[in-house]
């Protein structure tokens, strides 16, 4: 018995002769997804390394395969850095606030240290004497 | 690309009474601080399971998304359209790599969504079970459903996810060629010989109407839309963004010369609003529940490729490696 | 220099490049796992561009414009290889000729870095950054589903080399041009070519665990000549017809 065949406006998908009915849907065993990569790409020479996405692939080499064409196809990309997810540490949610116990600590930002009115002052005073 | 597709969950305003209400008002005030919200932050449970299957709706919509275009992928003319139509496919594989990558933050691994895209448990954005019957259907894909996808993503990249809202402006960027190829096509088939203005004209009919489906149904205000909009998750209701449609790209096909087959639209020019036809919002619902012209074939081919993909994952599959969540 | 012979080798390689590209783009959002999906159709959308490229020296030696020598010759007008015209097949097929195609392209714009033709030399080093990536794509998934892959993978590349190993020396077809190429220093020969790849490509199975076929070296030849598989027609037939609707047309 000949099974009827999906007739496409895509060649590519003619030349396949799918079957009109489906006996089998493919299903992946869940976490069946490798192991996950975060991605980092420098864009130009001397630039930090900045993290752009993720990819699943079984080891090393493949990752970097992948990442090179999904974050590198585009623009400039002079490198890139990959390391498993895992491998990454953050500060837990719960403890962020850490960044807030030191609101003003002005002595290390720039913004503390301007002396230039100082300086005109004291030239103007000497000036006058 | 993506469209907006019927999101809508009715229980959501109940599941959120469980919610420990000082976390809820801390999360709220967070985002009404104009915060984004990470993977590991505390999250209603409603708003991680509206966030993935909207992520994931457009994700499928992504790999979807390839389809009509790739059809004429392998008959584009001449090298310049060739190597385009090539990167812009390839394209909305990135993209749907990219969304399922956000979505899987959220706790639902890539395969979970596959498995639920191949049962016809999830779906897609509707404009894709359409086929393109032409070249210049491809031209008009390009130009308008990616313009419509643009204002929808520039939108949603507003809203309150952080990992969704970075993959979605690099997207936009993508898309800004799509946009641009899509309108350089669109304009060479315009001006070019009577052939070719026919083919972009009738392309231009047949996509009307899921042109005007792709924005969704007019909202009807509920409790669920309220609460997802307080949580920057639903960023501007689907008329606002129609309206936007309207405003940035019917005159420009006017100035083509070309027409759009619904002689009701026309904008006020005292209210500055556009009014149309009906675009027959029985035929999206149907088409939604799978009565479309292309539905069949869209699942089908989707099968395929993961049934011929299988033994290579299978080969690659080690034993030792664990799947971890990503990232961001 | 012979005009005529490098005119020879330019569309070899050319059609080469096109008919690949094509095939290639084949997969495009239909390919086995999504980051591969990616990175196959930048390889097909590369060559494209290679085939471009060589299309331009032609025309820059008084060939018509690429797109018309591309889009509106019959196959017995073209000269790619027998390999490069055989449909995609699944996944292990293309790859295994991907591969074999890949190994012997990096060999031979490297050998053309030094040819006398300058125009030629020139683009042979430009495209060497892609062909490492080729190449590099290539051998990792060689090795992944040999050595490194399971019983079904190792049986299947090793059915796809069995099958295209073969058909590969299409690649090294020589055309009656070919003492002039060599003597003019265009380019040091097929013979050359064919002598590094087989030692490159024997090395690389043989560190995936697997073997490679006795092969007759001439029983697919013919492409040079203008002698296709039955395939290649229908190929062209498909990928002209939009722009046989009117070829003077600006697309």
């Amino acid at each position: 018995m000949n099974k009827q065949t999906i007739e496409s406006l895509d060649p590519r998908i003619s030349r396949a002769q799918l079957p009109t009915e489906v006996d089998h849907i493919p299903q992946y065993e869940v976490l069946d997804q490798f192991v996950t990569y975060e991605v980092f790409q420098q864009q130009k020479s001397g630039g930090h390394f900045i993290h752009v996405g993720s990819v699943h692939a079984p080891n090393e080499e493949i990752a970097l395969l992948f990442a090179k064409e999904q974050y590198g196809r585009r623009g400039k990309s002079v490198g890139m850095w990959i390391a498993p997810t895992n491998a990454i540490v953050s500060i837990p949610e719960e403890d962020v606030d850490m960044f807030d116990a030191t609101p003003e600590k002005k002595y290390r930002e720039v913004g503390a240290y301007m002396v230039r009115n100082r300086v005109e002052q004291y030239k103007k005073d000497n000036r006058n004497e | 690309m993506y469209g907006n597709i019927s999101i809508v969950d009715q229980a959501i305003g109940k599941k959120n009474a469980q919610e420990d209400p000082e976390k809820l008002a801390a999360f709220q005030a967070k985002i009404d601080r104009g915060e984004k919200i990470e993977p590991h932050d505390w999250m209603p449970a409603d708003y991680r399971r509206q966030l993935i299957r909207m992520i994931e709706q457009h994700a499928h919509s992504e790999i979807i998304g390839a389809l009509p275009e790739g059809t004429w992928i392998t008959r584009a003319p001449g090298f310049k359209r060739k190597m385009a139509l090539m990167a812009k496919v390839q394209d909305e594989v990135g993209h749907a790599q990219l969304l399922y990558n956000a979505a899987e933050t959220l706790g639902k691994p890539r395969e979970e969504m596959i498995n639920d895209l191949l049962t016809g448990k999830s779906k897609y954005s509707n404009v894709f079970n359409y086929p393109a019957k032409t070249w210049a259907d491809t031209a008009v894909i390009a130009w308008l459903i990616d313009a419509a996808a643009i204002i929808n993503q520039v939108t949603n990249s507003k809203g309150s996810y952080a990992p969704y809202c970075r993959a979605l402006e690099r997207i936009c960027q993508e898309e800004s060629f799509h946009l641009k190829y899509g309108y350089d096509n669109v304009v060479t088939l315009a001006t070019g010989t009577p052939t070719q203005r026919a083919m972009v004209q009738e392309a231009l009919n047949r996509w009307w109407r899921p042109i005007m489906h792709f924005f969704g149904p007019p909202d009807i205000a509920s409790v669920h839309s309220e609460i997802l909009t307080r949580w920057k998750v639903k960023m501007a209701s689907n008329d606002d963004m129609r309206q936007q449609f309207f405003n940035q790209y019917v005159p420009k096909i006017w100035e083509l010369g070309l027409t759009v087959p619904d002689p009701e639209l026309r904008k006020d020019e005292v209210t500055g609003k556009w009014s149309y036809g009906d675009p027959d919002w029985d035929e999206f619902k149907r088409v939604i529940n799978g009565d479309g012209p292309c539905n069949k074939e869209r699942l089908a081919v989707r099968r395929m490729a993961e049934i011929n993909g299988e033994w290579v994952r299978n080969a690659l599959k080690k034993p030792t490696a664990k799947y971890t969540v990503p990232l961001s | 220099m012979n005009k005529e012979a490098l005119k020879n080798l330019l569309y070899r390689m050319a059609d080469d490049s096109l008919i690949i590209a094509h095939r290639n783009s084949e997969w495009t959002g239909l390919g086995p796992i999504l980051e591969e999906d990616i990175a196959f159709s930048s390889i097909a959308q590369d060559k494209l561009g290679h085939a471009l490229a060589l299309y331009s020296l032609l025309h820059e030696l008084g060939e018509a414009d690429p797109d018309i020598i591309a889009f509106t010759r019959n196959e017995k007008q073209f000269f790619c290889a027998q390999l490069v015209e055989y449909p995609i097949g699944e996944y292990d097929f293309s790859l295994v000729r991907h591969f074999l195609f890949d190994t012997a392209e990096k060999i031979r714009y490297e050998l053309l870095q030094q040819s006398s033709y300058e125009p030629l030399a020139k683009l042979a080093k430009k495209v060497s950054s892609e062909i490492k990536y080729h190449t590099f794509h290539a051998e990792t998934w060689i090795k992944q589903l040999g050595s490194n892959g399971n019983e079904e993978s190792k049986a299947r590349i090793q059915s796809a080399l069995n099958d295209v190993y073969p058909i590969a020396f299409s690649l090294f077809e020589k055309t009656s041009f070919e003492d002039a190429i060599v003597a003019d220093g265009i380019f040091v020969g097929e013979e050359t070519l064919q002598l590094r790849w087989v030692e490159r490509v024997t090395s690389i199975v043989t560190a995936s665990g697997l073997t490679l076929p006795s092969a007759d070296y001439s029983v697919h030849y013919g492409g040079r000549n203008h002698y296709h598989t039955e395939y290649l027609q229908p190929l062209l037939d498909e990928m002209t017809v939009v722009f046989q609707i009117d070829p003077s047309a600006e697309w």
